[in-house]
């Protein structure tokens, strides 16, 4: 809704009043050259939104400060570019301090930061091992941890080879369960 | 919350308004008040027996409009940029008054060269033109940021700067009635140092006394 010439002054003069309906109509006329203002510098919606809240709540606060019946527009406008600039400026500072940990999977960009993540997945395969059957844990242990070849392993734990294959089996696909990876 | 639902809550809770006065006539309150507040001050402390002598040579009367028209303006300046649809060229309105303040007592350093020799070029400071300019200057530029409070979610940085200018200069005017320094260098450096102190002192701690700028939940 563009308005015609001189009816957004005309409103915001009752508004100053304390013309409810007049400012309810003038907000939402105003809104879509909000937008275009605000969308001149930022370009993500979602924060080109916030900006034009940011303009409306200045707009409320500094209402008194518009002198009718200068044109109301170059006012709106400038308020709502100073919003537009100081959400750039809060997002850049943001983007200084912060590293966006999508781009990088499951590695933060500090080495050191990775450890505690890795204490945690070596307690929680420990955990899991420990609740294994007791011929499964051996077989895990001989044939995976310690890298035997089978002969090697059956000589070592007294099993037959079927049972170390079978035991080994069932407890790597007992381990992706608990840890939630995909079973086999 | 949604941009529409927002401006619901702002109707529903519109208070009447009282409107500013226009930049013009709050700059001409704050003069008045300013005027007054010096005034009483220069009254208090008894006018230079020789001031219609000096404001009447040519270079200390400039000196003196300078640092007045200097301090008016900046006033203005003040004034209109803490409107938002107001041209940020208004912050230059001070420049050309304060560049004339500055050349008449450049003038002057070079008439005391003349007539006194090097002495006059000796860098000395007043204490005392400093000390004034400072206690009178803060509270009278505190009193012109309160006025233009609404330049906080504007243009604050300007307005802080140029609301210190105006106190200052007109409180070195106001100095020059009651006090006098005999060299322009020395009138130069105190009351240069004194201007900066004001303005710096706005800048940094003028800001608490701006409207806060809002930020949308």
């Amino acid at each position: 809704m563009a308005g015609t010439e001189g009816e957004w002054e005309a409103w915001m003069a009752a508004a100053q009043g304390g013309d409810a309906r007049a400012y309810d109509r003038l907000l939402r006329a105003c809104l879509p050259f909000l937008r275009a203002v605000v969308r001149r510098r930022i370009r993500d919606t979602a924060e080109a939104e916030d900006a034009v809240q940011d303009a409306l709540l200045t707009i409320h606060q500094l209402r008194a400060s518009y002198e009718p019946p200068r044109p109301i527009r170059p006012w709106m406008a400038a308020i709502a570019d100073r919003r537009a600039i100081d959400r750039l400026r809060r997002h850049g500072r943001r983007q200084g301090r912060e590293t966006p940990i999508d781009e990088f999977g499951e590695t933060l960009a500090a080495p050191a930061a990775n450890v505690a993540e890795e204490r945690l997945d070596q307690a929680r395969l420990r955990a899991a091992v420990a609740e294994l059957p007791q011929a499964q844990r051996t077989a895990l242990a001989l044939a995976k941890l310690e890298d035997l070849s089978l002969a090697e392993a059956s000589a070592r734990s007294g099993m037959s080879v079927g049972a170390l294959k079978v035991a080994t089996h069932r407890a790597v696909k007992a381990l992706r369960r608990r840890l939630g990876g995909a079973g086999e | 919350m949604r941009t529409e639902d927002l401006i619901g809550c702002l109707a529903s809770d519109l208070r009447p308004v009282r409107r500013l006065p226009s930049p013009a006539a709050q700059t001409a309150i704050w003069l008045a008040g300013a005027v007054v507040a010096i005034g009483a001050i220069v009254l208090a402390e008894g006018l230079r027996p020789d001031l219609m002598q000096r404001l009447t040579l040519p270079q200390e009367g400039l000196q003196w409009l300078g640092a007045v028209a200097t301090g008016a303006t900046a006033a203005l300046a003040a004034a209109m940029l803490a409107r938002a649809d107001r041209s940020a060229r208004w912050a230059l309105l001070p420049l050309p008054f304060a560049l004339a303040w500055l050349a008449t007592l450049g003038l002057g350093c070079l008439a005391d060269m003349a007539r006194m020799g090097e002495d006059a070029l000796a860098p000395r400071l007043s204490g005392g033109c400093i000390q004034f300019i400072i206690f009178l200057g803060v509270p009278l530029g505190a009193g012109l940021l309160l006025l233009l409070r609404h330049a906080g979610p504007v243009r604050p940085g300007p307005v802080l700067a140029l609301a210190g200018l105006a106190s200052a200069a007109l409180c070195s005017a106001g100095l020059s009635l009651f006090h006098h320094l005999d060299a322009s260098l020395e009138v130069l450096l105190s009351h240069g140092l004194a201007i900066g102190a004001v303005a710096l002192l706005g800048r940094v701690f003028g800001r608490g006394l701006l409207l806060r700028t809002p930020v949308a939940p």
